[in-house]
């Protein structure tokens, strides 16, 4: 029989699905999907979706750890890991030599610092508000009527980022729509907007970030961030390969490892 | 120790209050079932797990009467002294007065949590222009306008100068509103310069002997306005008597927190260690009744201790709390994801030193004033986390923030990033307002992903 593993990071913007081959070695088959109010039965739907792609049924899985944001809610998961955990197991298993990882979410950003082991030694997460999140660039692009994805478009075509001195999202949509009624040009504004996050981001990191440094999470897809990150730390900046899908490959991975010491997802 | 230790709700408190009386559970005038405090709007104990003990029982009973107590010292005749923005200092020198019964009107602040923000003491501080830019503790200037909380006091006391801008600016919000207020100054602690005469402060600190002469002579004018307030003397030998029954709270708490915070399992719960350490500032209005609190819970604590019994397993992980936080369900919540709490600074440690007795009484109430850890600066409170860090074993830190609060404004990056380097712990910062209902998702993944670092590395 074949024995997979399931991942499930239940993030604040979008699920993602992982199925693993025993020891994590890669990933079988994957799908993120839009968040939706009853994650435990999104995310059931999408790995009987995976399962059937591969030809496989639920009694094929070993074993199923939820993680991210709504990882309680995730039922039928056999365990619940934080995302900080999950993320540095991904991450070692895709760049196995990485000391931080810069994740950047939809609704919340985190830096963590991993041993040579590829233990987490540290993290850091954003506070309450939504800067240097995913959410600063939804508005915007949604303020310029554009697709997130098209935002690095946009950025390539800058000369001179615009200021945003402002670091609350609903401020700094204010200063946008100044800004584009000043005339600033949408490329300058997206740039700004850009190398803003990254700011806030390499502010949160502290100094002194051990090398090499990754960078995960759904705004690590939007073209340009990883330019305006190496800018604001300094530093060269890898995009992990399936950038979204790190979190859930940890949990992916932990759930094969036996035995399962997390503890259980509704304890 | 009836029963086996363990954290429980509310609920389960209604059963085990009957199981106590029909025990021949003996309580103090203010005991009886903490159900009829939450009848009474104290909603949020509807939501804390608390220790299941007898003792327990007796100290959040004490707890939540404090303003009952409050109302019947005044109608004894007893004069009240409401002691702002005080970490132990004026308090000691009350209680060394017969017939005054001093009380801390800052520890308002937990009103808004436990009455789960159905007080309105907000929203009056918001309309007086103390808004939400300030800590939680402007609470006190709604407790102070609505006057259905404490009795308004006869005379007010609060420290000044470098002790907390927000406490400042409120107090004088309340000067404006007729409050009388004995203001007396501390000043920012420093470092004695090379060739400067240095004296020794609890808590390992020191501090220019010009500066300690300064607090002293702030107390001396405190003495005498209390002297002429109350009509009678404080002599230095009511001083030293004063000094001697605060020290017996603080040598409970110490020990306390030598077997709360040590032994494994954990003994008593971080809730209750919380309000208990709490007494060593305000003693709940009554310090003899304070003493007997504290030794009934340390008896407690003693024979779990002996008897190896903990009210959690003894593999949760070791966690040093930084500052009182403001939801007290938040101190549930670290030990509902597999920590527990093996050391505190609250920002009130230096009220938990021993008040040098071999010192005229006022210098050495002037000595611990000035070891006051929001009088100095945040290296040192990091160098004072980072020792009892170590000491108590953590294995990881939270710095938990108030907001608002202009001391956790920085402070916790400083704090979080000397205890990086000095201990190598993991540290994490979180925010606590009043009511964290709807951030405990992101709270719990923060105490929780710290507990899995400090537990496991891949």
């Amino acid at each position: 029989m074949t024995v997979l593993y399931a991942g499930i990071d239940a993030g604040s913007r979008t699920l993602k699905v992982v199925l693993t081959e025993p020891g994590g070695r890669g990933i079988v088959s994957a799908v993120v999907r839009d968040q939706g109010i009853d994650q435990d039965a999104l995310s059931g739907e999408l790995l009987e979706r995976l399962l059937d792609q591969q030809g496989l049924r639920r009694g094929d899985v070993g074993a199923i750890v939820a993680t991210g944001y709504g990882r309680r809610l995730i039922r039928f998961a056999d365990a619940a890991v934080t995302e900080v955990t999950c993320q540095a197991w991904g991450v070692r298993r895709c760049v196995p030599d990485a000391r931080t990882v810069i994740d950047i979410g939809g609704q919340d950003s985190k830096v963590l610092r991993l041993k040579p082991d590829g233990g987490v030694a540290d993290f850091v997460m954003n506070d309450r508000c939504a800067a240097g999140t995913g959410r600063f660039l939804e508005v915007l692009a949604a303020r310029l009527g554009v697709r997130l994805l098209a935002l690095g478009d946009l950025s390539d075509r800058s000369c001179r980022a615009a200021t945003i001195s402002n670091m609350c999202v609903v401020f700094a949509e204010t200063e946008i729509i100044g800004l584009l009624a000043s005339g600033v040009a949408a490329e300058d504004i997206v740039a700004g907007v850009q190398a803003a996050v990254a700011s806030r981001v390499a502010a949160m990191a502290g100094r002194n970030l051990p090398e090499p440094i990754v960078f995960t999470g759904g705004v690590a897809l939007v073209p340009g961030m990883q330019t305006a990150l190496e800018t604001a730390l300094g530093k060269p900046v890898v995009v992990a390969a399936e950038p979204q899908l790190t979190c859930a490959l940890g949990a992916a991975i932990l759930a094969s490892q036996r035995p399962l010491e997390v503890r259980p997802p509704h304890g | 120790m009836s029963v086996r230790a363990r954290r429980i709700t509310l609920d389960e408190w209604d059963r085990r209050y009957v199981e106590l009386r029909a025990a021949g559970l003996c309580e103090p005038s203010y005991g009886g079932p903490l159900r009829r405090h939450a009848a009474a709007g104290d909603r949020r104990l509807g939501k804390l797990r608390m220790d299941n003990s007898a003792a327990a029982l007796r100290l959040w009973n004490f707890l939540l009467t404090e303003e009952q107590r409050l109302h019947q010292a005044r109608a004894r005749g007893c004069r009240l002294l409401g002691t702002i923005k005080d970490l132990g200092t004026i308090p000691v020198m009350a209680y060394a007065l017969e017939d005054v019964v001093a009380f801390y009107p800052d520890g308002a602040w937990w009103l808004p949590c436990l009455m789960e923000n159905q007080t309105g003491l907000l929203e009056i501080a918001d309309a007086m222009g103390v808004d939400e830019s300030f800590c939680p503790v402007r609470a006190m200037l709604g407790a102070f306008v609505r006057r259905a909380h404490f009795p308004i006091p006869d005379l007010l006391t609060c420290s000044v100068g470098a002790t907390c801008d927000d406490v400042s600016a409120i107090a004088q919000r309340l000067a404006d509103l007729g409050h009388a207020i004995l203001w007396w100054e501390v000043p920012h602690r420093r470092r004695p310069e090379p060739g400067e005469e240095a004296v020794e402060l609890p808590g390992g600190f020191q501090a220019p002997a010009c500066q300690v002469a300064f607090v002293r002579a702030e107390l001396e004018r405190v003495r005498e306005v209390l002297q002429a307030w109350s009509g009678q003397r404080l002599t230095d030998d009511r001083l030293r008597a004063g000094i001697r029954q605060a020290n017996r709270v603080r040598e409970l708490l110490r020990e306390l927190r030598r077997l709360g915070y040590g032994a494994d399992p954990c003994p008593l719960p971080a809730l209750e260690m919380l309000v208990a350490e709490m007494l060593a500032i305000h003693f709940c209005s009554d310090q003899q009744e304070a003493i007997g609190v504290l030794t009934v819970l340390l008896d407690e604590v003693r024979a779990r201790a002996a008897a190896g019994q903990g009210v959690l397993p003894s593999r949760a992980v070791r966690v040093f709390w930084v500052n009182p936080v403001a939801d007290l369900r938040v101190m549930n919540l670290l030990e509902d994801v597999g920590g527990r709490v093996c050391g505190t600074e609250y920002l009130f440690c230096h009220a938990l030193d021993a008040i040098p007795e071999n010192r005229p009484p006022l210098e050495a109430l002037a000595r611990c004033a000035l070891a006051d850890p929001m009088v100095g600066s945040p290296v040192d409170r990091a160098e004072r986390i980072c020792r009892e860090a170590s000491d108590f074993g953590a294995r990881a830190v939270v710095i938990s923030r108030i907001p608002g609060a202009s001391h956790c404004a920085l402070e916790g990056l400083v704090i979080g990033d000397i205890v990086r380097r000095r201990l190598g712990l993991p540290t994490v910062e979180i925010e606590v307002p009043p009511i964290t209902d709807a951030l405990e998702p992101s709270l719990r993944t923060r105490l929780e992903a710290l507990v899995e670092t400090a537990t496991a590395a891949p």
